[in-house]
């Protein structure tokens, strides 16, 4: 039995309402106890913060296509070698890291729980075995249902309980967590050479819309009762004037769900361009923001972009094409039968450019301007904003006005014209900072039941004490020791486990992989529906009973189980 | 300053060697110099018997020759960016990867990524040069972008794929594909090859022996005279690849169109 005592902690905990205080945690067993004897091994915290287990709600760590940016830059290979020490294995690579490579600098930056923001279900195979090469983090998986024949015909015949079926099925099937759009329908013109542009075009042989889909996905989800909600990656990313499309998707959203959501909006800052080319390119973070305060029923992340080398990944096909005719350098195009696509270029966000400096600004913007911390994430989407590791400098930038006019002075004058961000003085304090990297993840993901993201008794003991002091550091003066702190834990702890400290990794990992399971009326149960099955041995290259991924492929396999209202 | 390292006896003498600390700024000084044999870190003491001869103050002033079973040693040359090293016999993989400045000299054969990517400097080889000699790492948009790599013999497929600058000269025959995604610099093959710079966009090739199976996407651009160790000969010019839009040149001697499999040496 083993037992820890964390003394002296200075403790902020947003979903149990402690908003910094001096407290000790006591661990038994993995999990937050109220007591602990005498015999448990003390750490003593010093008055340092100490918050939740990260939680990123949408990275891009494992995966085909991640493995695909890993051997189509050997440049990113070599660009962030480590050396095998102690029980940490060789790591290479910067945006695209290898599987320990990520795990372990997720790990010494306080993450515990990862979501994976795109597998594609027919690939699954490989992103679990990823995901258990990532031994630091359990691990989470959002299914693309984007361009999915199944869905679409069901969306079609208006047969909203349909597509609660083939999403059941799909994702108990592959062990996904979530459903995920990525620009719905789009992927699949693509598969035509064409794209959407809004969420009234029709996608080409279907005769359905985005908003279509959409709406019968969010209303799917909940007749689910899925503990997350709809994971969209919105249509029209990166094109100036895609505002418009952001502000309709939003007008969509029903609210269905009183304890998170209704619709997640992943890595909004790319969504949010006025303009009508890259010449007058504009931030509207100020239209999407008021559009998500007045929108109770919508989440968001940042999706911050930051200057240097990055590989962008998506599963959206057409607009990792329009990114290759404005670099021509590499790029990757994939299609995966039936269900969706992807594309991959790397690419490198430039201060000199205009562009890149107002898609700065934005997704800072965007986390400065929405006024409920719980319903803004931090994030990069990670990497095709930047690789998480420069979350800290993130962090920094929210919580010190000067730090951001002291970037701001080395970007592209002419940014000022384009955004508002000069004129903004809030700044983000500890609270915000701990429910926008945990509680706010938590939440939104609907992983608290399973005891992520708070420090209460019952809850995991996934822990991160960072050495920084709040009670006497002002963020918004020393910048510099808060990116520091938060870029390197003293302590990592993981389900009771002491896995990281101060920036080395020191045990080797055991993660879980979290999945749901939807239990469903006989009637809407597919693995035994004749049309569905019949319609799969014609379309997909390979059978069905080869479709769903094995329990070995998840050694450590956490289901949420859910019991559908069809 | 005079660096002479020649082999010990080995037990395992088929464990390759990674060598890539073997380059004239780490013998500057009397540096600790390790390389890997196989994922064992060994002192190079423990590999070579090391005379050094002379002094010197500057990277250039350093000479390291290799002789004995250098065959299995790897990446010697890596990111070298002055001063010159002599291979006595042959040389393994990644021979001279990224070097910036300075000289190479390799008496016997070269194996495989001779001078990948290498931004300057020169390379000689006395003898062969394996596959993807000068060429650009699998993934990587641009291979080699300066200095000079010059082959005696010949040189394997592949042979300064990506090449985008600097120069390769290649005097026996080439194999398949060579000048493939070229998109700059100088290419000059003595003998034969196989369907030569297939995509390219830039940059001139030639070839002074002959071609085998031409491929179909380049275009016919009149006769042009260029000359080869003394020998004055007329050539063909062909711009392409047209499938790319490229705007390379592609000057040869002699066409045979023989089927499309490549004949394997």
């Amino acid at each position: 039995m083993s037992e820890f005592l964390i003394r002296n902690a200075y403790v902020i905990d947003p979903l149990s309402g402690i908003k910094g205080e001096i407290m000790d945690i006591a661990i038994r067993n993995g999990r937050i106890a109220e007591e602990v004897g005498s015999n448990a091994e003390v750490i003593d915290a010093d008055h340092c913060l100490t918050l939740p287990g990260g939680i990123d709600s949408h990275s891009h760590v494992c995966g085909t296509k991640v493995n695909f940016g890993r051997y189509m830059s050997p440049e990113d290979m070599r660009a962030g070698r480590t050396a095998r020490k102690g029980v940490m294995h060789v790591t290479s690579g910067y945006s695209v890291p290898t599987t320990f490579g990520n795990s372990y600098r997720y790990s010494v930056m306080g993450y515990t729980t990862v979501l994976e923001g795109a597998m594609a279900p027919l690939e699954a195979r490989h992103t679990h075995e990823e995901f258990t090469a990532t031994p630091h983090q359990d691990m989470l998986a959002n299914t693309l249902f984007d361009g999915n024949w199944s869905i679409m015909e069901a969306v079609r015949e208006k047969d909203m309980k349909r597509a609660a079926a083939v999403v059941a099925w799909t994702l108990s099937a592959v062990k996904g967590f979530a459903i995920k759009l990525t620009n719905p329908g789009g992927t699949e013109a693509w598969g035509w050479g064409e794209d959407v542009h809004s969420i009234q075009d029709q996608v080409p042989h279907f005769g359905v819309t985005p908003a279509e889909i959409i709406q019968t996905m969010i209303r799917a989800n909940e007749l689910l009762n899925l503990p997350h909600s709809v994971h969209l990656h919105c249509n029209a990313l990166g094109v100036p004037g895609n505002y418009r499309t952001t502000l309709d998707t939003i007008d969509l959203v029903p609210d269905l769900n009183d304890k998170r959501q209704s619709l997640y909006l992943t890595h909004l800052q790319f969504h949010s361009y006025g303009g009508s080319t890259w010449k007058d390119i504009s931030s509207k973070s100020e239209d999407i923001a008021r559009a998500v305060n007045n929108k109770p029923a919508v989440a968001i992340d940042m999706g911050q972009i930051m200057f240097g080398r990055t590989t962008t990944m998506t599963a959206d096909g057409p607009m990792e094409f329009k990114l290759y005719m404005l670099h021509h350098n590499k790029w990757s195009n994939h299609d995966v039968e039936l269900e969706t696509g992807s594309g991959i270029i790397p690419v490198y966000y430039s201060r000199k450019s205009l562009v890149n400096c107002v898609m700065w600004a934005i997704g800072i913007e965007l986390a400065l301007l929405v006024k409920d911390p719980w319903r803004c994430m931090l994030s990069t989407d990670n990497p095709n904003g930047a690789p998480f590791v420069k979350y800290p400098e993130i962090i920094a930038l929210l919580m010190s006005r000067r730090f951001r006019e002291n970037e701001i002075a080395l970007l592209d004058p002419r940014t000022a014209h384009y955004v508002p961000l000069p004129a903004i003085d809030r700044e983000l304090d500890w609270y915000d900072i701990a429910v926008m990297t945990r509680a706010g993840q938590a939440k939104a993901l609907g992983i608290t039941g399973i005891g992520k993201g708070y420090l209460a008794p019952g809850a995991e003991a996934d822990i991160a004490i960072y050495p920084l002091k709040p009670e006497s550091l002002d963020p918004s003066a020393e910048y510099q020791q808060v990116m520091a702190g938060f870029g390197k834990t003293r302590y990592t702890i993981k389900r009771g486990r002491v896995v990281a400290r101060d920036g080395d990794v020191v045990v080797e990992g055991a993660n879980s992989t979290i999945w749901t399971r939807s239990t469903v009326p006989p009637g809407y149960d597919l693995s035994v529906d004749p049309e569905f099955m019949k319609k799969f041995e014609q379309y997909y290259t390979i059978r069905m009973s080869n479709y769903p991924v094995q329990d070995v492929y998840l050694p450590r396999g956490i289901c949420i189980p859910t019991e559908a209202s069809l | 300053m005079r660096v002479i390292l020649r082999t010990k006896p080995r037990k395992k003498p088929f464990i390759p060697i990674e060598a890539e600390t073997i380059i004239p700024q780490n013998f500057l000084r009397k540096n600790d110099v390790r390389v890997y044999e196989g994922n064992k870190e060994r002192r190079l003491e423990e590999i070579f018997y090391i005379t050094t001869e002379g002094p010197a103050v500057s990277p250039d002033q350093v000479e390291i020759v290799l002789s004995g079973e250098t065959g299995n040693i790897k990446r010697v040359g890596e990111y070298m960016n002055a001063g010159r090293i002599v291979v006595e016999g042959d040389i393994g993989m990644h021979c001279g990867n990224f070097m910036s400045a300075g000289e190479i000299v390799i008496k016997g054969n070269a194996d495989a990524w001779l001078g990948r990517e290498m931004r300057g400097g020169t390379i000689r080889c006395e003898g062969n040069a394996g596959h993807y000699c000068a060429a650009g790492y699998r993934g990587e948009k641009r291979g080699m972008r300066g200095g000079l790599v010059e082959v005696m013999g010949s040189a394997g497929d592949f042979t300064a794929e990506y090449l985008c600058g600097g120069e390769v000269r290649i005097h026996g025959d080439c194999g398949d594909l060579p000048g493939v995604e070229m998109r700059g610099g100088n290419l000059t093959i003595g003998g034969h090859c196989h369907r030569p710079c297939g995509n390219m966009t830039g940059g001139t090739c030639m070839v002074f022996g002959r071609v085998h199976d031409m491929l179909p996407t380049f275009r016919g651009a009149g006769n042009e005279e260029r000359e080869y160790r003394g020998q004055r000969c007329q050539m063909m010019l062909y711009k392409g690849d047209a499938a790319n839009r490229g705007k390379g040149s592609l000057l040869v001697k002699n066409i045979e169109q023989d089927g499309l499999s490549p004949k394997k040496k």
